[in-house]
């Protein structure tokens, strides 16, 4: 559909992706490939970083959220993620609080007050 | 004793940063309590519907997003502006050609013209009719439907609570780009002020 907004895409545990989807959020393109990702637990970190990355990579992709403790296994590609669209969103999964020390948006911005910058 | 108006300057834009600092705790805060209670009510949807009646099994094979964002670069500093776009797909409201009683003086006159239409007249019928039975299914599926047609309360619950999240997950989506763009603002206004100090 010409002139469409962006979609969310969703990596998380199954409640979180079961929720997003309730939303509206899922979409399954032409090439039947998802914006979403079940992580359970044998999913390998490697399809989850190669999930990310390509979710980056994607035009269409404007959001993505991802859980926590998940995004803690991936850490350095969402460290090195810096541009503004997709914007990466971290939120709490049902066994795992958000905290806001890990947030790398949060870490970023607190980076700032740094002695040198003050100087 | 005044200040000069490039400290001035960075004072502003850090009380600017602080202010989007508390409103994304806050919005912080409402989003993790409002995925609780989406969970919650996921939860309870399972306890009432059975423990595998509420999963990733039950996703639809082909799914359509009812859900954009919009996204808007804004002139200053390049902010970028999520926005979300919840696109209704409403159910067809019957036509008035579709009501019960206009069906039935339809499947009445119908009757008596069968009787005086021959054999390739109701082929020609009901190939028109099969095109209209297609496009009944064609439009965008409601992902409750995906966990049957008579669920509880509490999944729909969770849908509303869901799309309340999607709505706050790209107003933050904002609120942290315009402060990440806020902090390289800081930082390039204090390496201007050091550099007015050295000379």
């Amino acid at each position: 559909m010409p002139g469409r907004g962006k979609l969310i895409a969703v990596i998380g545990d199954e409640d979180t992706c079961t929720g997003f989807l309730l939303g509206g959020i899922g979409e399954l393109n032409k090439n039947r490939k998802p914006n979403f990702l079940v992580v359970e637990k044998d999913t390998s970190v490697t399809e989850i970083e190669e999930t990310f990355k390509s979710f980056l990579a994607r035009n269409d992709i404007g959001i993505v959220l991802i859980n926590q403790f998940i995004a803690e296994m991936i850490r350095h590609a969402i460290d090195a993620h810096l541009q503004s669209i997709p914007a990466v969103l971290e939120i709490p999964s049902k066994e795992h609080p958000y905290d806001a020390s890990k947030d790398s948006i949060l870490r970023r911005a607190k980076g700032m007050f740094s002695a040198e910058d003050f100087r | 004793m005044s200040l000069d108006p490039a400290s001035l300057r960075i004072d502003q834009r850090l009380l600017y940063f602080m202010d989007q600092l508390e409103i994304l705790e806050e919005k912080r805060q409402k989003l993790n309590a409002l995925i609780e209670e989406g969970w919650f009510n996921i939860s309870k949807a399972r306890y009432s519907m059975g423990n595998k009646q509420v999963s990733a099994l039950q996703y639809a094979s082909e799914m359509d997003p009812h859900v954009y964002v919009n996204t808007r670069s804004t002139l200053r500093n390049g902010v970028v502006e999520f926005q979300c776009e919840q696109t209704e797909h409403k159910a067809e409201e019957p036509k008035e050609s579709d009501t019960v009683e206009n069906m039935g003086t339809n499947r009445r006159r119908q009757k008596e013209t069968e009787d005086e239409s021959t054999a390739k007249g109701q082929h020609e019928e009901e190939r028109q009719v099969a095109p209209k039975a297609e496009k009944a299914q064609c439009p965008l599926q409601e992902p409750l439907k995906w966990f049957g047609i008579l669920v509880p309360q509490n999944l729909k619950q969770a849908q509303t609570v869901f799309k309340e999240v999607i709505t706050l997950s790209a107003e933050i989506s904002t609120l942290q780009n315009v402060i990440l763009v806020t902090r390289e603002e800081l930082q390039s206004q204090m390496k201007e002020k050091q550099k007015i100090s050295l000379n």
